[in-house]
């Protein structure tokens, strides 16, 4: 009886981890891949080289000069730089309007405060090419061009809501007596939010500008449809290449993406775990 | 300072607050929503465009009364919906399978383990999506990684075809989706009461009856919740299959892609985005409605 439970603990450990290897044995992957000089099978080891990483930054290397696979680094930079302004400007408007509709709903009591709950968790559920498409109709129809504009304004609907949930989280878990201290101390209502208040949200709203970064730089399918013809952003340069053929240089983007991702996002959970 | 001056102070200072967001989600969340409604009933103009009239025969094309002026009912819309919702279908039962072991050994491990493997699961939600979809590409194409190996091996002279099928598209939203399952699935794990396994054993149930019947309800919530985060975006999703199932397998995503970026129809793909929608509220409504009905339970057991 001891042995097979001895057994199952052990089949259960094993496959544990194998789930861990099913995620990141495919990351580990290409990172190595990124490194592999064949142009043409990427998949087939033929030595080592940085080509691919030098291609990106438009170094001069062997591959380039063939011109075969000039990738036009130009769209790339500027797909990141697109990238880049659209999460800088849609993190700023999503963190202020999801922080001040998450601090207005703990606050105060008001008409349709249920409703405006689930308001809020409704640009994360419905799916995001249902909130692509409307946005489209919706920016063509009242005659706004499409560009990076749009884009952040898209961006900005479903993006307050995550900043709106994770602020909320914080405001929940909230003492509020100091509140009450604070005021009892003869502080003003101002001064009670700024030094009792504001510091105990903050970490919060860091967290949630951080998602708001993250989603921002990664989100595909909405971006895709309200971004017109001419801006490109870094997911959706990537998705037109994968669509066209894919190329060595991909390897190497992708995973300095992974690692940009993963920084970020290390970042974000350690300040998270030192917070508490 | 009297009442009303505080009241109305505060009425000022929620107006403030709630007001640019209010704004922003009536203008650009609500309105383009109806007015993606009222087009999915529109009558599609000739060169891209729509009439203003009514015109029910967007969704006949899908569901079988197709305008009978220009057109016979083609099934292969409905075929493709009902293929998508397999497809999700299946995405949900093959992350449940998977998640559901680990989220117990996970739950059982030591604090600092606990936390370890929860941010390997969390890590890959961050990164990139159509990079994770590319890897496997990577892997799975005709010259990919596994056709590599096994050729390289003998195992295999011609390689295998994997790539745009069906099946290479649950793998990229399984793939994606695991953490999205594992999560909620792990929180009710976790809460699990092992007393009542205890129990359940030591009154002679057999570790499967104890597992049905003990285990299964009581992390019923996480396996609920955790299905449907991961059966709406895999229902209308058309990243997964427009990279992983090429022109070859086509979801409703792919369907209204081309409605709006290729064909011009777009009223035709409201109507389809529209399925999509219908068929993401019929599943919130029942998830609600059974979890009121078990709130409703519980007080009666009280």
């Amino acid at each position: 009886m001891n042995s097979f439970r001895h057994i199952g603990k052990s089949a259960l450990i094993a496959y544990t981890i194998l789930f861990f290897a099913f995620i990141y044995l495919p990351i580990a992957l290409i990172a190595v891949y990124s490194f592999n000089a064949d142009p043409v099978n990427m998949m087939r080891w033929s030595g080592f080289t940085t080509d691919w990483y030098k291609q990106i930054f438009g170094l001069s290397n062997k591959v380039s000069e063939t011109a075969l696979y000039i990738e036009s680094t130009d769209q790339l930079i500027q797909a990141v730089r697109n990238s880049l302004t659209v999460a800088a400007i849609t993190t700023t408007i999503a963190t202020i309007l999801g922080t001040a509709s998450a601090l207005a709903i703990y606050r105060f009591g008001f008409l349709g405060k249920r409703f405006y709950r689930v308001l809020m968790f409704v640009p994360i559920l419905i799916p995001d090419i249902v909130l692509g498409i409307a946005l489209l109709i919706f920016f063509v129809g009242i005659g706004i061009s499409l560009g990076i504009k749009t884009i952040v304004i898209g961006q900005c609907t479903f993006l307050i809501s995550y900043v709106f949930i994770v602020v909320s989280a914080r405001l929940a878990g909230m003492d509020r007596t100091l509140e009450n201290a604070s005021a009892d101390l003869g502080a003003n209502e101002w001064v009670t939010f700024r030094r009792i208040v504001l510091p105990q949200v903050a970490p919060g709203v860091i967290g949630g500008a951080l998602l708001a970064f993250i989603i921002s730089m990664d989100d595909l399918v909405i971006t895709y449809f309200i971004s017109g013809v001419d801006t490109q952003t870094l997911p959706i340069f990537i998705f037109g290449m994968l669509r066209r053929g894919i190329k060595p240089e991909v390897n190497a983007i992708a995973v300095m993406m992974l690692m940009f991702s993963f920084a970020v996002a290390s970042l974000g959970l350690y300040l998270r775990t030192r917070n508490r | 300072m009297t009442r009303m001056d505080v009241k109305s102070r505060q009425r000022i200072q929620l107006g403030i607050l709630l007001a640019p967001p209010s704004l922003l989600l009536a203008v650009f969340l609500i309105c383009p929503l109806a007015i993606m409604v009222i087009y999915s009933f529109l009558a599609p103009g000739l060169y891209g465009g729509v009439e203003w009239e009514y015109y029910p025969h967007n969704y006949g094309r899908i569901l079988g009364f197709a305008d009978p002026e220009f057109e016979e009912f083609d099934p292969v819309y409905i075929a493709i919906f009902l293929r998508s919702l397999r497809i999700a279908v299946i995405t949900v039962l093959v992350t449940l399978v998977v998640c559901y072991p680990a989220a117990f050994l996970v739950s059982r491990l030591p604090d600092r383990w606990k936390s370890f493997c929860l941010f390997l699961i969390t890590l890959p939600f961050f990164a990139s999506l159509i990079v994770r979809l590319f890897i496997w590409v990577l892997i799975l194409k005709q010259t990919g990684f596994i056709n590599t190996v096994l050729r390289h091996l003998g195992v295999i002279d011609r390689p295998l075809e994997m790539i745009y099928t069906e099946g290479a598209i649950i793998v990229g939203l399984v793939y994606i989706f695991i953490p999205f399952m594992f999560l909620p699935v792990y929180a009710s794990v976790e809460k699990l009461d092992w007393t009542l396994v205890r129990a359940s054993q030591d009154l002679g149930a057999t570790a499967f009856q104890t597992f049905l019947r003990v285990i299964v309800p009581l992390t019923m919530p996480g396996i609920v919740g955790g299905s449907i985060i991961v059966f709406i975006p895999a229902l209308g999703n058309f990243v997964v299959p427009a990279v992983l199932g090429g022109a070859k397998v086509l979801m409703l995503g792919n369907l209204v892609e081309q409605q709006f970026l290729s064909a011009r129809n777009w009223p035709f793909g409201a109507a389809l985005a529209m399925m999509v929608m219908t068929a993401v509220l019929v599943l919130l409504f029942l998830y609600v409605r059974s979890e009121a009905r078990r709130g409703d339970d519980a007080l009666a057991v009280r």
